[in-house]
């Protein structure tokens, strides 16, 4: 019996070994980039870097391996780099990887990344404050920043004339408009969950210490009690969505009349028809959280040199204008002056008319320290049930 | 023979067909029983990887009515399923005509759409101003300022129905085609009604694989993720998939998740059983 088994084993791991070698003998190089998102970030490697990237250096085909949108997908890469760090092989399969500010913190814990980004020639455009820490560890190092993700309320003028410009106004604006404010809780998608983190820090007042100082003090905690009264009080008034995609897609049929949103995901939805373009978009005051996606390279990637590259080149100047701003209507993951010559006027114009360079500068804040951050998700569900 | 030999010299009797199942036996163990045992086994541990009831009390906390309702949703729809089920395969069974060729070509359509696409499907359908509600403002029957809103328990057994109905429908069907003309028109000539015959006759004797396609509708209920994610993922309450999601997604906390696991598998534990008890019965 055990011989029989042993044999089958042997015979099985001859025929994968078979198979992986097989693999390795081309000549080129095969770039693994895995990435995190939604499906246009597939597209995005598949179709635009991928190839731009293969143009400038032939010997080298990038494989783009998509794992799905959300921090899901951030979750899946970590668990594929982290079997592998684990399993304590020698060269890890993926070379390079897009992903959300909650893998920085899983991924530094771990002991997973690369500390590569000052070495890049890019590393002189970056101006994000984003870079230094994400949710309250120190990642300066391990994550370039491709794109940067901010939320904001869309709303429909013709119907709203008179926006609420913060949060208390549009407590008032809901009960005056019972139904047409639209966001998907926070099980159904981050646009929720920010709107409910811009929530916090607005009726707390205290984003300095819940994002960027801290400490973490459980007693903070204690105090949320009213501030989830009253948005389980706000919620008797509003819509609750089917998830990110779900308040663009009402808001478009005019179910909804305002809501938080993607901005990134909101101007892919206008490019491609799918949203009224007569849409507008606001930052109510004190702000709502954004958030980069990063390039990470894992520690023992086999590509790590040539991952380098590839991260420099979609961070350059060039591809940043034309692919990330012009193409996709994104915020730039690099400052934005030093694309701004490169990219039409109407375009800038387009994705800073609403949400203004300085808007961005003043409102658009970060995601809590990661503490906080679970506190503030786990309270919504304590007191709104 | 050398393997079952040198298991008898150490005094075992084993029977030599056992090593012919050794495959599938190991394969069932480490892919499905393995996971099942660790995840019930995780559900006690905390983070630090000593017992306690902690994720069990959090649970309790925060999930007992999202708990009760996937248990609401699930009853209600295998309920539901059931009726509609026997009556389709019913109605197959007993009218074979033009029309029912056609209906039965058309059924098993849903049999072969995944959940997500249903979700989307029914995503657009249900919406506010989605195609049901604008048809029905067409027809003048509601005013689409107050459209019908579908995105709860009503939306959502839609969605389950639409797709478990087919399902139930094709085993059952299997089930009343094997009972021979002669009962029923023994009944018949003994002056049974078609209520009788249905209720007396054909249901009792296809009971077996009515029930078994049931204990399937319900478990797949309970199990699925797609449908109530894009749905009421973000509305309260909501199913225990979409929690689970949530455990994982957001707090990397497989150890509530797992005591959510828990709770779904007592859901489905005794339809389980009874299942598992039907079919040994069968084969003995």
């Amino acid at each position: 019996m055990k011989r029989t088994v042993f044999v089958l084993l042997l015979a099985l791991l001859v025929a994968f070994g078979g198979f992986a070698g097989g693999a390795k003998e081309s000549a080129k190089t095969r770039l693994i980039y895995m990435t995190a998102g939604d499906t246009n970030m597939l597209a995005l490697g598949q179709n635009v870097l991928g190839p731009g990237f293969q143009q400038k250096y032939p010997n080298v085909s990038v494989a783009t391996i998509h794992t799905g949108p959300g921090n899901a997908g951030s979750q899946r890469i970590l668990e594929k780099i982290l079997a592998e760090a684990e399993a304590k092989k020698e060269v890890w399969d993926v070379d390079v990887a897009m992903v959300h500010e909650i893998f920085m913190k899983w991924a530094m814990e771990k002991d997973l990344l690369l500390n590569y980004t000052k070495e890049l020639e890019t590393w002189k455009y970056v101006t994000s404050p984003f870079v230094k820490t994400s949710l309250g560890v120190k990642i300066e190092g391990y994550g370039m920043p491709m794109f940067h993700s901010q939320t904001a309320l869309a709303y429909n003028p013709d119907l709203v004339k008179d926006p609420p410009k913060n949060y208390a106004e549009l407590k008032e604006w809901v009960k005056k408009n019972p139904g047409k404010f639209g966001y998907n809780g926070i099980k159904g998608g981050m646009s929720g969950v920010s709107f409910v983190v811009g929530w916090v820090y607005a009726e707390t007042g205290k984003y300095k210490k819940y994002a960027v100082e801290g400490p973490f003090e459980k007693d903070e905690i204690n105090t949320w009690e009213k501030v989830f009264n009253e948005l389980k009080e706000f919620n008797k008034y509003v819509t609750i969505t089917g998830g990110n995609v779900g308040t663009l897609d009402a808001l478009n049929r005019g179910e909804i009349w305002m809501g938080p949103v993607w901005v990134d995901m909101f101007f892919t939805f206008m490019n491609e028809g799918k949203m009224d373009p007569k849409t507008r978009l606001l930052l109510p005051e004190p702000g709502m959280p954004g958030q980069p996606m990063f390039f990470v390279i894992p520690k023992k990637a086999g590509n790590a040199e040539m991952a380098k590259k590839f991260v420099e080149y979609v961070t350059s100047p060039a591809v940043q204008a034309k692919e990330i701003v012009q193409r996709f209507n994104w915020y730039p993951g690099i400052d934005g002056s030093y694309i701004k010559d490169s990219v039409p006027p109407e375009v800038f114009n387009k994705i800073y008319k609403d949400v203004t360079p300085q808007d961005l500068q003043k409102k658009g804040l970060s995601f809590p320290l990661a503490q906080y951050f679970d506190a503030m998700l786990e309270s919504y569900e304590k007191w709104i049930k | 023979m050398l393997v079952s030999s040198s298991a008898s010299r150490k005094g075992l009797n084993v029977p030599s067909y056992l090593f012919l199942l050794a495959p599938a036996v190991i394969f069932m163990l480490l892919m499905y029983a393995y996971p099942f045992l660790a995840s019930i086994v995780r559900s006690f541990l905390d983070k630090s990887g000593a017992f306690s009831f902690e994720n069990y009390l959090k649970t309790i906390d925060l999930y007992t009515k999202d708990i009760a309702f996937t248990f609401s949703v699930t009853l209600f729809n295998t309920a539901c399923t059931a009726v509609l089920a026997i009556l389709l395969a019913v109605y197959f069974r007993i009218r074979q005509n033009r029309i029912t060729k056609i209906l039965s070509a058309i059924y098993k359509l849903p049999l072969f759409i995944p959940f997500v696409v249903v979700a989307q499907m029914m995503n657009s359908f249900l919406a506010p101003h989605g195609l049901l509600n604008v048809a029905l403002a067409q027809l003048g029957l509601i005013d689409l300022k107050q459209p019908l809103q579908l995105f709860n328990f009503a939306g959502l057994s839609f969605g389950f129905l639409w797709k478990q109905v087919p399902f139930a429908v094709l085993i059952m069907h299997g089930g009343f085609q094997m009972i021979d003309n002669s009962y029923i028109e023994a009944a018949r000539s003994a002056g049974a009604g078609m209520g009788k015959v249905i209720t007396r006759v054909l249901i009792p004797m296809n009971k077996s694989s009515i029930l078994v396609s049931l204990v399937l509708v319900y478990s797949q209920i309970v199990g699925t993720f797609t449908l109530p994610y894009m749905l009421i993922g973000g509305k309260i309450p909501t199913t225990i998939t979409v929690d689970i999601a949530h455990r994982v997604n957001y707090f990397r906390d497989f150890g509530v998740a797992n005591a959510l696991g828990v709770f779904s598998y007592l859901l489905v534990l005794l339809t389980a059983w009874y299942y598992l008890k039907t079919k040994l019965g069968e084969t003995k």
